[in-house]
């Protein structure tokens, strides 16, 4: 599993690539969350070179969620593979998570949720 | 014609990802199974020897986990064994759909729990027995066109 990130603007992006499974999770949990508790808790998480995932890598989308959102922030998801996307159509996440097929609606998103709580 | 693979490896994550490459390259390359059928199968097994290394071992490397591959005409059986903790009586059986999230309920933002259920999604049967100190989780799907090996 490979994990880049930037920053664009306050807002954090990791793009992953390979495959999201057991092996990776917790090394990908850990450095998700310590981006997350170090920016402001918005994150783009790209995931268009995640080619498959299991319910562990459900697991890490979750907690990673839940710490954006505890931070006053927010997790959005970019690019998912058919089979991503249908794993998490499958689990019924798609309720939680805003998912994105372009990076720039992705950051908009993002930007007016900061605008939405400030205000 | 029914075929038979088996596969043997040790309880450790990285040993997961082993079994997953193996399967699929039987599936698409020997045996030429529809896209659909493989993903299913693929994510089934997966999911079933996380439970196995995480519950069964609860963790524990060094422990056999053994995936058998059975191919039939039109149906495709997993059997996946292991000699750890058994799953408690009734666990399977519980495992029905999965629960919607409430956007605005972070309690029901659940990061655990959905591998049964996700096992149970992709495949027609699932049954699960505990005899003689050997755990067998069964699996079995019904093939979209059947095997064209």
């Amino acid at each position: 599993m490979i994990l880049t990130h930037r920053n664009i603007e306050g807002i954090d992006i990791v793009s992953l690539s390979g495959r999201l499974v057991m092996a990776d999770v917790p090394q990908v949990r850990q450095k998700l969350l310590a981006i997350v508790e170090a920016g402001n808790g918005k994150l783009v998480l790209d995931l268009k070179g995640v080619g498959f995932m299991d319910s562990s890598g459900l697991s890490v989308l979750v907690s990673v969620f839940k710490a954006a959102r505890a931070k006053g922030g927010d997790m959005v998801l970019l690019g998912l593979s058919p089979t991503v996307r249908s794993l998490i159509e499958l689990t019924r996440l798609q309720h939680i998570f805003s998912i994105f097929d372009d990076e720039a609606t992705a950051l908009a998103r993002l930007a007016e949720s900061a605008k939405s709580a400030a205000g | 014609m029914t075929r038979t693979i088996g596969l043997d490896v040790e309880s450790r994550p990285e040993c997961i990802e082993l079994l997953s490459g193996a399967l699929c390259g039987v599936c698409q390359r020997q045996l030429a199974l529809p896209a659909a059928d493989i993903s299913a199968i693929h994510l089934a097994m997966v999911e079933a020897v996380n439970n196995v290394v995480e519950h069964a071992y609860n963790g524990e490397s060094g422990h056999l986990v053994r995936v058998e591959l059975e191919l039939a005409p039109n149906r495709c059986n997993l059997r996946v064994r292991d000699h750890g903790q058994p799953m408690a009586p009734g666990r399977l059986a519980a495992v029905t759909t999965f629960a919607e999230p409430d956007p605005e309920d972070p309690d029901t933002w659940s990061t655990r729990g959905r591998g049964l259920a996700i096992i149970k999604s992709c495949m027609d049967t699932v049954e699960y027995e505990a005899r003689d100190g050997v755990n067998t989780l069964f699996m079995s799907r019904t093939l979209a066109t059947g095997e064209s090996a």
